[in-house]
């Protein structure tokens, strides 16, 4: 009989470290990831790949703990160690891993060893059809197309029914339309078994696709976890921000603190401007970086009045061209480059061209303090 | 052509042992990460290295009543070890070892390590892994051990003239038939024999290589 | 040979490189032109041989010595050849024995020649190994890997050899192992090589050769 999977969640807390000829790397993480989808978001080099190799047991960590429900995988101070064969974790790697000499029928068979030949031919069967590549069964999986592929990954990983799930950026590489029906297979697999996956990924958008819970990493260490709109609106490191799609990136010095109001005023380096931005635990005369989305910035083609904002930058147009629906235009304030996102519409109306004079419109919430 | 089926017996005897030898060698220095590693790959080199009579003379005084050979073969089987065709079945897998060892290991290398590290993530043990997965994935590797050290025992000379002591039928392999011959200033029978071996070696390198064409990997110590 | 050249340099003070070797290959690789001086044999066959296919100097050919045969043991073997002789090849202990090989070395020839004149060819045959030339077989014995052997009698009275078991082999058994010189057409220094051979020939160069075990020659 099937063993009954606990649907419980994962926690890990490890350290371990990777030395190699360049430098060495230290990953230092505490987590939790419930049943759902989880995704560990972050750049490349912040350790996400390093954790889930440890979370599958390729990888020892140094010292720590790693527990799946019930279950002990790995325990430093008890001497637990338990090889991946044992753990019952299923592992999609980036490049898929699938066995150029097996067809799909014999690489999605590959993990039911333990079953008897029955069973494992209906399993098979199931988890084939259940991700539309049934029809491809003894093809050798060096012949199929990408997406299909993907899809046999997926359908190797779950045939053996595992605790927890790891995908390593399964999804690189692969068009829009076939993402969402790939991610729409996964999800509904899921709705009928509740573990917990781990999703890595540093495409936001399929954060938006998918995102219930969202871990950022950076570096080796845990940056922030919650709901999406909360770690990647808000990030609070720069290469978060950076991969999160804030365009804008500026350095700058602190003037004075508004305690009362919460705000603080900042000279962008290298300029006379001056805004004014949220309040956070500094001193005057610190080096602050500020990340704003080019999205939340306003064009104005007139110095506007009455508006709640409380940053408005003088500028000249340097640079204006077309991407898809948007227009992307650069903008020089003094000597503070901004990137700004406009509609055709508007660049029409306000008649927006090159060396244009407009007026920027940043609120003082846009600005967001990263280290 | 006693001589000649002799060699060939020698060669696909030595051949067979040392792809059950020489795999699981292969296959640690393939996947070891321990530093003293380069011992065990020089040991394993000096064959390549060493005059054939070098290791002749040392096969000699092993197999010797003083040797640590000879003495286990005198206690188990009552009788010396050099001069038999078991004894030039161990000397020349010693000879031959290189050549079964390095396209092993660099077949073996070469498959992919995300592979193993998915099928043990599926649940494949070691042994699992190997015969499913890298063995697989290895053939030319194999076929290129056996091929070599196939025909590098069937060439063979030095050791066999060190250790044999030239018995029809038993040590008198065709190579030393030859030479034999050469002596005894014989041309004509020590062409015709010498022809007949380029002939028929010849043959079965083509029909391999043919067969199997990605074999053709002249293997290349990392 | 060491002796030889070594006292013959003292003598003239001219220098004489020794090159050891088979027969068979020596006269293959003369008649393709090696450019030795004088050709020394254990079987003189060979340079009658050349001498007839015009690759010696005529009238240089001679007989330098006559090979022994002796059956030999190492001092601590199994047997005790000195006292049973032939007997000693008989006993169930000795389960290899070591000759040279009769299809081209004159020592080989001899050792089977005299094991069918002793009558027991035929009982040890199954236990004979060939080496392929007298010093190999030589080396099987000293090795331990055959138990006694029949070699040279001239290698059994080398330092090396010197303290294991000899038995002599009485020369009636064996055809003579005449073993011949000749100086070669194709070498530099024919001056040098007549001088050479003088000396061996002379009563010095007899000394020597019956010091290390060979015979002289009768006659010449």
């Amino acid at each position: 009989m099937d063993r009954e999977i606990d649907p419980s969640s994962v926690f890990a807390s490890i350290r371990a470290e990777r030395r190699n000829r360049a430098a060495s790397f230290v990953l230092d993480v505490s987590l939790e990831a419930p049943p759902g989808i989880t995704i560990l978001f972050g750049p490349s080099g912040a350790g996400k790949s390093t954790l889930l190799d440890c979370l599958a047991g390729l990888v020892s960590p140094d010292a720590g703990k790693i527990i799946a429900g019930q279950n002990v995988f790995f325990d430093s101070a008890k001497q637990i160690n338990l090889p991946p064969q044992k753990r019952r974790v299923a592992y999609v790697f980036q490049s898929l891993a699938l066995f150029p000499h097996l067809t799909v029928g014999q690489n999605v068979e590959y993990g039911l060893n333990h079953l008897p030949q029955t069973q494992r031919q209906t399993r098979v069967a199931e988890i084939l059809e259940a991700f539309h590549v049934a029809h491809l069964r003894n093809q050798k999986t060096s012949q199929i197309s990408g997406g299909e592929k993907q899809r046999t990954a997926l359908a190797r990983s779950l045939v053996t029914a595992p605790r927890v799930l790891l995908l390593d950026e399964p999804l690189a590489g692969v068009d829009a339309e076939l993402k969402a029906s790939i991610v729409h297979d996964l999800r509904a697999w899921n709705a009928a078994r509740r573990i917990p996956i781990l999703y890595v990924t540093h495409s936001r958008d399929e954060v938006d696709a998918l995102g219930e819970r969202v871990i950022a990493i950076d570096n080796g260490q845990v940056v922030s976890c919650g709901a999406p709109m909360d770690v990647l609106d808000a990030p609070r490191r720069k290469r978060l921000a950076q991969a999160s799609g804030f365009e804008n990136l500026l350095s700058g010095k602190v003037l004075d603190l508004r305690q009362p109001d919460g705000v603080m005023r900042v000279r962008l380096g290298g300029t006379a401007c001056e805004i004014e931005v949220p309040l956070v635990h500094a001193s005057t005369g610190d080096r602050v970086q500020i990340a704003i989305r080019a999205g939340d910035i306003l064009l104005a083609a007139e110095p506007p009045h009455g508006l709640s904002a409380r940053n408005i930058l003088e500028g000249r147009i340097t640079s204006l061209e077309r991407r898809g629906a948007m227009m992307i235009a650069h903008v020089d304030c003094g000597n503070a480059k901004f990137v700004a996102h406009v509609t055709p519409g508007a660049v029409r109306e306000l008649e927006l061209g090159i060396q244009k004079q407009v007026w920027l419109v940043l609120k003082t919430h846009s600005c967001h303090l990263v280290d | 052509m006693t001589s000649l089926w002799l060699s060939f017996e020698l060669a696909s005897c030595v051949a067979t042992i040392l792809l059950f030898l020489g795999a699981p060698v292969a296959y640690w220095l393939a996947y070891s990460n321990w530093r003293g590693k380069f011992l065990l790959e020089s040991i394993v080199a000096l064959p390549l290295v060493l005059p054939p009579t070098v290791l002749g003379f040392y096969a000699l005084l092993a197999m010797g009543p003083r040797g640590p050979l000879g003495k286990l073969w005198m206690t188990l089987f009552g009788h010396g070890l050099a001069f038999t065709f078991t004894g030039l079945v161990i000397a020349s897998v010693l000879y031959s070892f290189p050549f079964a060892v390095q396209p092993l290991m660099v077949s073996f290398e070469a498959v992919d390590r995300k592979l193993l590290d998915a099928s043990a993530v599926l649940g494949a043990g070691r042994w699992r892994t190997f015969c499913h997965i890298i063995l697989p994935l290895s053939v030319p590797g194999v076929i290129t051990a056996l091929v070599l050290s196939f025909a590098h025992t069937l060439g063979e000379f030095g050791v066999v003239l060190m250790v044999g002591g030239n018995l029809a039928g038993v040590t008198r392999t065709v190579s030393i038939d030859i030479y034999d011959r050469v002596q005894s200033l014989e041309y004509a029978e020590a062409n015709y024999q010498a022809l007949l071996l380029l002939v028929i070696s010849f043959a079965i390198l083509c029909f391999v290589y043919a067969v199997n064409r990605r074999a053709w990997t002249p293997w290349t110590a990392k | 040979m060491e002796e030889l050249s070594r006292q013959f340099e003292t003598k003239t003070a001219s220098r004489v490189d020794v090159t050891n070797g088979s027969s068979g290959n020596f006269f293959a690789q003369i008649q393709n032109g090696a450019p030795f001086d004088v050709f020394f044999s254990a079987d003189i066959e060979y340079p009658r041989k050349l001498e007839a296919t015009g690759f010696a100097e005529p009238g240089t050919l001679f007989e330098y010595a006559v090979g022994r045969i002796v059956i030999w043991a190492p001092h601590d073997g199994t047997v005790d050849v000195t006292k049973q002789g032939w007997n000693a090849l008989l006993d169930a202990r000795v389960q290899k024995i070591a000759i040279a090989n009769p299809a081209h070395a004159p020592y080989g020839r001899a050792a089977v020649s005299a094991l069918q004149k002793a009558g027991i060819h035929g009982r040890v045959k199954a236990k004979l190994v060939y080496g392929e030339n007298i010093s190999q077989a030589a080396q099987f014995v000293q090795s331990g890997n055959a138990q006694a052997g029949i070699i040279a009698r001239s290698l059994a009275l080398s330092p090396e050899m010197k303290a294991g078991q000899i038995w002599e082999i009485p020369a009636e058994m064996h055809p003579p192992i005449e073993q011949g010189a000749v100086v070669l057409k194709n070498g530099g220094n024919k001056t040098g090589a007549r001088a050479f051979l003088d000396f061996v020939k002379s009563a010095e160069g007899r000394e020597i050769l019956e010091k290390f075990g060979f015979t002289a020659p009768r006659g010449n």
